[in-house]
């Protein structure tokens, strides 16, 4: 009896842990692309599906979105985690259009080679 | 399909009508100087930087000239127009953006919801310059179709950028549309009465100089 509890304890346990883990490294609850450098919105955040886009577009390495650049060589890095105003904002002279000229030709750049994907103004920054 | 018509928009059509704009404004003004050295050469004796500059400045300048004092409400709605007109592409954020993006340069930009102010601002003097030309017997005399083409012309990219900022049904459409009808609109420039834009220094010059420097009189 007593070892049947404790089995029946430990699956539990294991099944709130790999639940907890699943959680902990979801993207699912990604919706917008948004920086905290942003202070004043000109327009509303990107609409952004994290898991569903990159379904979609077929990427499963996260560097191809989240890069690391040292002396201007891309690294085998990954920026996850990362703001990427941390890098495109830093310099003294940056300013917010800086960082929306790297967001626009990141994303932007993608869906003209790969002709898919929005491209004009209101297609990301949706106003409802 | 739309990928392919907005990289056509945004690349080689952008150079295409800046070359088309800035070329044929250069021929304009060549081949009216070669005309006016033909048919008027005698202005190049008196034409002078002082008097020049002195209507110019007159007529830059709101009720700076007798006529524009007769017509004040034309007046104030001529110059709101052009300044309009100028300013709101040149300050927009989306446009200042697209350039920032291109070559790395960018500029101070107008908040949003003024640049829409603008926006309509230049629709609405469109619609009271086709008014006018209708309703007052004088102007509707010296009126041709062309000149409500080129209303329409210029009313296009501000109508259909306020659609596609609105993002009202089919904007993505509407954009595309936007960004042809004003790369035809730059395009139309040297080539039709839009070339007032760049004749309007040279007309006053010309004026300026034979009343300052001929006639000893004013021509405001």
């Amino acid at each position: 009896m007593v070892k049947n509890k404790i089995i029946s304890y430990t699956a539990v346990f294991s099944v709130f842990l790999l639940i907890l883990t699943v959680a902990a490294f979801s993207t699912d609850y990604i919706e917008t692309v948004d920086d905290s450098a942003f202070e004043k919105k000109t327009r509303p955040p990107a609409a952004f599906f994290h898991d569903a886009h990159n379904e979609t577009a077929g990427i499963d390495d996260c560097s191809v979105c989240h890069h690391l650049y040292e002396d201007g060589q891309k690294t085998d890095d990954m920026s996850v985690g990362m703001e990427c105003s941390e890098c495109h904002m830093s310099a003294p002279e940056d300013s917010a259009a800086d960082l929306i000229r790297a967001y626009h030709l990141q994303c932007g750049g993608c869906h003209m080679e790969q002709k898919a994907g929005p491209i004009m103004c209101g297609e990301c920054h949706r106003k409802n | 399909m739309t990928h392919e018509i907005y990289a056509f928009l945004r690349g080689p059509m952008v150079w295409i009508s800046l070359t088309v704009f800035l070329g044929g404004s250069v021929y304009r003004l060549a081949s009216m100087w070669r005309l006016a050295k033909k048919k008027d050469a005698v202005i190049f004796h008196y034409i002078s930087v002082f008097y020049s500059l002195r209507s110019l400045l007159h007529w830059v300048s709101p009720f700076g000239s007798l006529n524009m004092r007769k017509n004040p409400a034309m007046t104030v709605i001529a110059f709101i127009f052009h300044v309009c007109l100028i300013a709101t592409p040149v300050f927009l954020s989306a446009h200042v953006i697209l350039v920032k993006e291109s070559w790395d340069i960018s500029w101070w930009w107008m908040p949003d919801h003024m640049a829409d102010l603008l926006t309509v601002i230049v629709i609405g003097c469109c619609l009271f310059f086709a008014g006018r030309r209708i309703k007052r017997p004088d102007v509707r005399y010296l009126t041709s179709v062309s000149d409500y083409l080129i209303l329409a012309a210029i009313a296009a990219p501000f109508i259909t950028g306020l659609w596609a900022y609105h993002q009202w049904p089919a904007f993505s459409a509407m954009m595309l549309l936007h960004m042809a009808s004003a790369e035809i609109l730059l395009m139309m420039i040297p080539f039709t009465r839009l070339n007032h834009m760049l004749f309007f220094p040279f007309t006053r010059g010309y004026m300026g100089s034979e009343f300052g420097a001929v006639k000893n009189a004013k021509d405001w």
